[in-house]
């Protein structure tokens, strides 16, 4: 332990020597600057202490004692970090949090203040040593990591230099008021731009990944960013012609697999929703075409050669057929499967999306029942929801009936009662209505208005001046057409919103079609890819990132175009929370 | 104009009358056999027998991680809409049957036994066959059968020929006894200078063995013939533990085992494959594994190796005929109760399971791997004459593989299995448990005892459910209704007696028609359902069967016997609320702060912010578990750790989603990612803030950094105060993410068990109504725990301009 304390100390005092080295030089470029202010023995001074004191610590942590990585040619940039189980974090932290506020107590001045700080610092105290009692009492100890960066000598000069010139940089802006403006945007942007990254990354990450063949999700050589292809040429197979062919209407392509005289019958290759299937049919309404065959490369006698896989046996073996080099083009061999390498290109495999889709149980007509699904929800939930909300929100607001307040009350006390609770009994209820496996419990209850859109209404709805209300009331006016005509239009940013609340949490929910769908003719997007995921992750990846991308587009496409509502509507309505 | 209009709606008509005189085809329909790339042989089955049946049209549907999913078959019996048959894990029917889930299939079987196709007992392993029976009759078809042999690596073996023999064991052979096999294993074990294990020889619950097939291999079983006595703890399963405890230690101790066994990775990292392993038990699904990623893997099976007795024939072992044995799972085809094409579905049972359907498949199937260029290894049958033809027809040409395959079969006929009972999930999970208490405690009879009380209790419970009460559901629905008219008569009453204008009568009626939905919805979907929900609290109910009084007993299982279950749950939430909210609400503030300034291509920005937001929370957590993949080579977050920490601390990747230590970070990290939901809110409250505040301090010299600690976060503290509010709230509930992250599989050692999930599990896996609705109303006091405390921290610092 004392020689990884020591470790622990050397690391901080080699990163707080290279700190101040840096700000050393900052301060003595800032000297001879034309802009810099007169007070030059000071600064010569603050130079002197700052590298004297960089120099030291510098020099001790180069004595550091070795970090267990094994040392090559440049620096070896050491670095720490202390593995605490979680009670041991808790106590640091509240720790830190206690010194933190015992300090501010001495600084503050006002005396009320400072009881307050004191306090605070004497509850952060007792949970700091409750919280290292535990860690005591656990068997986990702390870890120090010792670990090093390998650098070489020019790599770290150029580091320190970007550093040192970036930071001059700053304080030069910082002395003209011009070049701060400029500074700001530019220091902002980047930000934006390195947030964008990494929140865009996992999405970038799954678009990729559902191009990929499956032979790339995980490859040796670490991640894949780039996906390639199988390459495949044309080629007519003697040995079993693919055939064009009509099925149903639709046009086919197989083998044949048996003749008789004129009759022949027909196993279907693609597509792949109906591989498999065998018709009979006529030779002469059957036209012959190409088959796409793989590329591959392999070993002929010593020597390296690209070929073609014109047959593949039931074992794996494959017959090969030799393209390149010329001289020995046309050559054929059998090959085991581990013999041959596919040749590939970089490319997109379109297949995953279609294949994830030929996939889906039949029912599911590609997808597009699970996509009429959502949209029938959403549909009756965001209508449910507006509607219900916004009549009861009214009444709430505007008008007066015996029982309000209380009712009010009640309506607030239920926006803390966990779903969970009426879970069960919602279950048996629409058990006994027969709605198992329906969509009605995914939209019905929608239309008996949720406590919390009709708080956030009824707030709206209050705001309204109530002289508009009298004015339609003497007009002749009832209480509907009051509610519909006069008070409503007025609150439509509030109703966008929401709708738009609606809309996602329609879109998005899974549990209750998790409990209550069974059959995929009536089921929702979220819950088949859910069911996609368990049966596609082990084996084909490509297709569930197909799948998952395509859930995704139409709420994405829909979000870029109304982003102007989702965003600013409700930034405008001014939703402060207060 | 009219005339094309005419026609064309007598020719729809036509179309109508047309498709009614068309034969209906009656669907059938099954579960738990999805049609994809992996079931060509599978679809070519249903194909051939549609046609041979025209009147029927099977739906065959996956619905579940390969198996069925417990949770989605249990809702949809109890529904009333069940399919109308299911592929389901053989082992699992008894507990099914016994709750009266399944139909027995007994009187089909005996019906049509003449015929040639049906299925009869006597075609199958007789183990085979009694393990999809309950109570003497016949639950399920069986289909396939897998069973557990010993793989060596041939390789290792030989370059280690010089130390075996020196030990006296030969390295031309497997070992075939308990401790030849740890002799074996202590001289292929092999040791980094750190201390870490390099090559393991033997890991007694690596592969699929369990705890199982040595308590089999000493004569010993988990229950007395009678289903009504749990024998966890019998002299037999002490002497099994302590030989897989042996096995451990040898390797360097339970715990660095299990430490080696978590960098494990499939496919061609495959542990055996690549050496890590020298030997394994392991069931024949392994075999396709290795034809695919491990072609040049030398490697041999073996029977699994016996007690010393037992291979002597020595002591109580004197008598038994056979010397090596096995232990055999697989699945089956049964009829849940409520189908409604029980004959149907009996029809294609049939046809499924007869030799000539299981040939086809494989034929089909063959052809399928074929056109996608790999090698086909087939998946055993639990019928013995399919076997045959399996090894004549369809061994592929590659003698490592056909003679595991060939072992594989020949040891089918001594095929163990675990035992018929309803509450065989509980003692499968207790003996997990048992096994690796006492591994890493080396407390053999304590663990052993602890799980056969836990088991026994279940038992027991089961046993005496007929004592208990029933409750007539009439009554307390007859009380709900009651309460209403009560209420609503109150209501009437005390409006009448109200002294009210003309007017504002008329107002009034007008005011409770609008407030009508609510109201109704508040009695039917609100009051109602929590006065229920309490009232079963109270019971033992799992809507099959009647509902009977227990009392205070489900509060008393959830702080009393599952205390400690009930304290994960709770700590698993307090670790999302204490660390994940604030995580989730510093990233939210900070990226609002970012996208409150005015610079050029906001919108852009926005937008890619709040897509985590958009996105559907399944396509999230799916994308997310390829981000979160252990395998540095395809999990992108892990790809990241390998160039950093790895590179710096010589750190290996952990699992994100495998590891009990790292998977609540997983969701933390999840939460983050996705903390642009609440930017609308941020921003809102940004815009909100006066600008004379920001200007006035400007004149005043204040930094920027001042300006956000003393204007800023002031002013926003309510925003924040909301925000931290309803994440705590919405942590209680977290549902979807954990669940979809893990596939509805449970969690590694409970750590993503979440309150919503453990009751979601005893909702609709178990049907334990009553004890689910205990488990509500244990939520609903954690919220409101939580949420009080929080309203009391929040005079601290919460900041409220009306207080000025």
């Amino acid at each position: 332990m004392s020689e990884n304390l020591l470790y622990a100390l050397g690391t901080l005092g080699v990163w707080l020597g290279a700190a101040l080295a840096v700000s050393c030089l900052v301060t003595l470029i800032g000297m001879f600057l034309p802009s810099a202010s007169s007070d030059r023995n000071g600064k010569l001074i603050r130079v002197a202490v700052l590298g004297l004191l960089a120099a030291v610590l510098l020099t001790l942590g180069g004595r550091l004692p070795a970090a267990g990585v094994t040392a090559g040619a440049g620096v070896h940039v050491p670095l720490v970090w202390v593995v605490l189980p979680f009670w041991g974090w808790t106590g640091v932290v509240a720790v830190a949090f206690a010194l933190i506020r015992t300090i501010q107590a001495m600084m503050s001045l006002p005396e009320p203040g400072r009881n307050g700080l004191i306090k605070a610092a004497t509850i952060w105290a007792a949970v700091g040593a409750v919280a290292i009692f535990l860690y005591t009492k656990g068997d986990e100890p702390a870890k120090v990591l010792r670990g090093g960066l390998q650098m070489s000598l020019t790599a770290l000069v150029a580091i320190a230099l970007l550093i040192v010139a970036g930071s001059a940089a700053m304080t030069l802006a910082g002395q003209q008021a011009k070049v701060r403006g400029w500074t700001k945007t530019v220091f902002i942007h980047s930000m934006l731009i390195a947030g964008s990254v990494v929140f865009g990354l996992p999405f970038a990450w799954l678009l990729i990944t559902s191009f990929k063949e499956d032979r790339d999700m995980s490859s040796p050589n670490g991640l894949v960013w780039i996906p390639k292809v199988q390459q495949t040429v044309k080629y007519m197979d003697a040995r079993d012609p693919r055939m064009q062919g009509t099925y149903d209407g639709r046009t086919v392509f197989g083998s044949i697999i048996r003749t008789q005289g004129d009759d022949v019958q027909v196993e279907i290759v693609d597509p792949g929703s109906l591989r498999g299937l065998t018709f009979d049919t006529q030779k002469a309404k059957l036209k012959e075409v190409p088959k796409d065959i793989p590329l591959v490369t392999a070993s002929f006698d010593g020597q390296p050669i690209q070929g073609k896989v014109t047959e593949e046996f039931v074992d794996g073996r494959k017959r090969v057929e030799v393209t390149m080099p010329a001289s020995i083009a046309g050559k054929e061999r059998i090959y085991k499967p581990n013999e041959v390498e596919p040749v590939r290109e970089v490319g997109l495999k379109w297949q995953n999306y279609t294949e994830a889709l030929d996939n889906l149980p039949p029912q599911a007509m590609g997808g597009l029942v699970y996509l009429k699904n959502t949209l029938i929800i959403v549909l009756f939930s965001v209508i449910g929801t507006v509607l219900s909300s916004s009549v009861v929100a009214y009444a709430f607001a505007r008008m007066r009936f015996p029982g309000r307040d209380t009712l009010f009350v009640v309506l607030l006390a239920t926006m803390m009662l966990p779903g969970a609770v009426t879970l069960l009994p919602k279950f048996l209820i629409f058990r006994q209505l027969g709605w198992i496996d329906t969509l009605y419990p995914l939209w019905v209850p929608a239309f008996f208005a949720s406590a919390f859109n009709v708080f956030l209404l009824r707030q709206f709805f209050r705001g309204i001046p109530a002289e508009l209300e009298d004015a339609a009331r003497i007009d002749g006016c009832s209480p509907p057409r009051t509610f519909w005509s006069v008070m409503l239009p007025l609150v439509k940013p509030a109703l966008a919103v929401i709708a738009i609340w609606a809309f996602t949490n329609a879109w998005n929910n899974f549990m209750d079609p998790l409990v209550y769908i069974s059959s995929p003719e009536r089921m929702p997007l979220s819950y088949a890819l859910q069911l996609f995921q368990g049966e596609r992750q082990q084996n084909e990846p490509g297709m569930l990132m197909a799948f998952a991308t395509l859930t995704m587009m139409p709420v994405l496409l829909l979000f870029f175009f109304a982003q102007r509502y989702f965003v600013e509507g409700v930034t405008l309505s001014g939703l402060g929370g207060r | 104009m009219r005339l094309p209009a005419k026609i064309t709606t007598l020719l729809s008509l036509l179309a109508i009358a047309a498709s009614c005189l068309a034969v209906e085809r009656k669907p059938i329909v099954i579960w738990g056999q999805a049609l994809g790339p992996d079931s060509k042989g599978f679809e070519a089955v249903i194909r051939e027998f549609e046609k041979r049946h025209p009147e029927y049209e099977i739906h065959a549907l996956g619905l579940g991680a390969g198996n069925m999913n417990p949770q989605k078959l249990m809702t949809s019996i109890v529904g009333k809409v069940a399919p109308d048959a299911v592929y389901q894990d053989r082992f699992t029917i008894s507990d099914w049957a016994s709750r009266g889930a399944f139909q027995s299939l007994q009187d089909l079987v005996d019906r049509d036994k003449n015929q040639p196709n049906s299925p009869k007992p006597e075609q199958y392993y007789p183990s085979v066959w009694a393990e999809a029976t309950w109570q003497g009759q016949v639950f399920g078809i069986p289909s396939g059968a897998d069973d557990r042999v010993l793989y060596y690596n041939k390789a290792i073996f030989k370059a280690k020929a010089a130390e075996l023999r020196a030990a006296g064991l030969d390295p031309d052979r497997p070992p075939k006894t308990w401790s030849e096999i740890l002799a074996y294993s202590k001289v292929l074990t092999e040791k980094s200078p750190g201390g870490t294990i390099k090559i393991a020889g033997f890991l007694p619950n690596y592969g699929n063995s369990w705890l199982y097939l040595y308590t089999f291999q000493m004569d010993g079983n988990f229950l007395t013939k009678d289903g009504r006595t749990c024998t966890l703890d019998s002299p037999e399963s002490e002497v099994a533990l302590k030989f897989m405890k042996d096995g451990y230690d040898l390797v360097g101790g339970y715990g660095q085992s299990k430490n080696f066994e978590s960098g494990f990775q499939g496919n061609e990292n495959d542990p055996f494959i690549v050496g890590k392993v020298a030997m394994k038990i392991d069931g024949d699904w392994i075999i396709n594994t290795i034809s695919r990623y491990g072609t040049a893997l030398d490697f041999g099976v073996a029977p699994a190796p016996v007690p010393d007795d037992r291979y002597a024939k020595k002591g109580k072992f004197a008598t038994d005929k056979d010397t090596f044995i096995t232990w055999l799972g697989g699945y089956c085809y049964g009829i849940p109760t409520g189908a409604r094409n029980r004959e149907g579905a009996w029809e294609f049972i049939k046809f499924a399971t007869s030799t000539e359907g299981r040939v086809l498949e494989h034929t089909a199937q063959r052809e399928s791997e074929r056109r996608r260029g790999r090698l086909y290894v087939p998946r055993l049958s639990g019928q013995i004459e399919t076997n045959q033809i399996i090894l004549k027809d369809f061994v592929p040409a590659d003698d490592r593989i056909a003679a595991a395959l060939r072992m594989h079969v020949q040891m089918l006929p001594n095929g163990y299995i675990r035992p018929a009972t309803f509450a065989g999930q509980r003692l499968w999970d207790e003996h997990v448990r048992a096994t690796e208490a006492g591994c890493t405690t080396g407390d053999i009879k304590g663990s052993l005892l602890d799980s056969q009380n836990v088991v026994q209790r279940e038992l027991d419970a089961y046993y005496r459910t007929e004592t208990l009460p029933v409750v007539d559901l009439r009554i307390p629905a007859i009380g709900v209704g009651i309460i209403a008219i009560c209420g609503a008569l109150a209501i009437w009453f005390g409006f009448r007696r109200l002294r009210l204008g003309k007017l504002a009568k008329a107002d009034s009626k007008w005011a409770y028609l609008f407030v009508s939905p609510w109201v109704i919805g508040f009695l039917v979907l609100t009051l109602g359902p929590m006065l229920a929900s309490l009232f079963f609290s109270f019971t033992q109910y799992n809507v099959l069967s009647p509902a009977r009084w227990v009392g205070m007993e489900n509060y008393s299982a959830l702080v009393g016997e599952d205390r400690q279950m009930s304290v994960k749950v709770m700590m698993n939430v307090l670790y999302l609320a204490g660390v994940g909210v604030p995580l989730s609400i510093l990233s939210g503030l900070a990226i609002a702060l970012l996208l409150n300034n005015a610079v050029k291509g906001m919108r852009i920005y926005r937008t890619l912010y709040y897509m985590p937001a958009i996105v559907p929370v399944v396509a999230a957590a799916v994308l997310w578990t390829w981000v979160l993949a252990a395998d540095p080579n395809k999990g992108l977050l892990n790809a990241g750790w390998k160039a950093t920490f790895g590179q710096w601390f010589n750190l290996a990747p952990p699992g994100w989603l495998t590891m009990p230590e790292y998977t609540k970070q997983s969701l933390v990290l999840m939460g983050v990612w996705g903390a642009g939901s609440g930017m609308l809110l941020w921003l809102a409250g940004l815009k909100g803030i006066p600008v004379q505040l920001y200007e006035a301090s400007s004149l005043d010299g204040a930094s920027p950094t001042r300006q956000l600690w003393s204007i800023t976060l002031p002013q926003l503290s309510p925003v924040i105060f909301f925000n931290v509010v309803v994440g705590v709230i919405a942590a209680v509930q977290e549902f979807d993410r954990p669940y979809v992250l893990l596939g509805g599989q449970p969690s590694p050692g409970d750590s993503l068990l979440m309150p919503v999930i453990h009751l979601f599990n005893n909702a609709f896996t178990y049907f334990k109504m009553g004890y689910a609705s205990a488990l509500a109303w244990f939520i609903f006091l954690l919220i409101l725990g939580l949420t009080l405390i929080q309203f009391r921290l929040s005079s601290k610092w919460v900041h409220y301009e009306a207080d000025k």
